[in-house]
């Protein structure tokens, strides 16, 4: 039984003296592919940078922009004097619109030549 | 992140209040002219700065014209049918033709000096410059057919030198 303990070392050594041995002697012969070097430093690169979404990078900038209360007040003006001009143009387009019509209906109402009579 | 999100939808309550407001604003005045019983008098009270009592008077004016004017265009009609009988029979009596246009064109003439009239007493009931701004607008736009006429002729020309 102690015998049998004491040769299995002895074993491991033997097989790592070979592998040092032959590991000594192995000579790569194959040639590298082209531009081996730059793609490996690129493959790494590539690993270093984190990868995110579009979605999350948009996020991120919201959350980074609108935590400036500067910006809020800022965005929320603007919001409300653009609301305010379409309101006030359209309002005005609308009362135009309006005005030209009770124009025609009175004109044609007075006149009766402008409706097809007599 | 919940923080943006509540900025982001203030902003744009904000925007929608702010746009509903001024709409509401700036078209109150039409739509309570059209919910009006009579929108075009309104529209009239408003564009030449009538008061309540010229307006009123106006008003009384309006509505006695009105039935003159359809009588008038009724004569008219019942003229242009006895004329378009005359013309479809097979001896077409000249002189009576000629007549008949003679009182349409008659009827005619009366009809456009009630609508004259009636421009004149409104401009009458208004403040003298408005008045006047009145006579002038009725006028680019009533008693000159022949105005309308001439222009669409000088249109076909221009057209055709084209």
């Amino acid at each position: 039984m102690a015998g049998g303990a004491s040769r299995r070392p002895m074993n491991m050594k033997e097989n790592q003296t070979q592998l040092e041995r032959a590991l000594q002697e192995w000579r790569v012969t194959t040639p590298l592919p082209a531009r081996f070097q730059q793609q490996v430093w690129k493959r790494i690169e590539r690993a270093e940078i984190p990868s995110i979404s579009v979605v999350d990078a948009l996020r991120a900038w919201f959350t980074m922009v609108f935590a400036r209360p500067a910006f809020a007040v800022a965005y929320v003006t603007v919001l409300l004097l653009t609301g305010l001009a379409l309101g006030f143009v359209q309002a005005g387009h609308k009362a135009a619109r309006w005005d030209r019509q009770l124009e025609a209906r009175y004109v044609q109402l007075i006149d009766p030549y402008q409706r097809g009579q007599p | 992140m919940k923080r943006a999100a509540l900025i982001l939808l203030v902003g744009l309550l904000v925007a929608v209040a702010g746009y509903c407001t001024l709409y509401y604003r700036g078209t109150r005045e039409h739509r309570q002219m059209l919910e009006s019983p009579a929108p075009e008098l309104a529209w009239l009270k408003k564009e030449f700065r009538l008061g309540d009592a010229e307006f009123e008077r106006i008003a009384k004016l309006h509505d006695g014209y009105l039935p003159r004017c359809a009588e008038l265009c009724r004569r008219i009609a019942a003229k242009n049918s006895e004329l378009q009988q005359l013309m479809t029979g097979t001896n077409v009596d000249a002189k009576a033709v000629e007549q008949k246009l003679k009182e349409a064109g008659e009827l005619r003439v009366q009809c456009q000096q009630n609508m004259f009239n009636h421009f004149l007493e409104v401009s009458r009931q208004m403040p003298p410059e408005q008045g006047k701004r009145y006579l002038q607008w009725v006028h680019q736009r009533t008693l000159t057919p022949e105005h309308d006429m001439a222009q669409r002729h000088g249109e076909h020309q221009t057209m055709d030198h084209h």
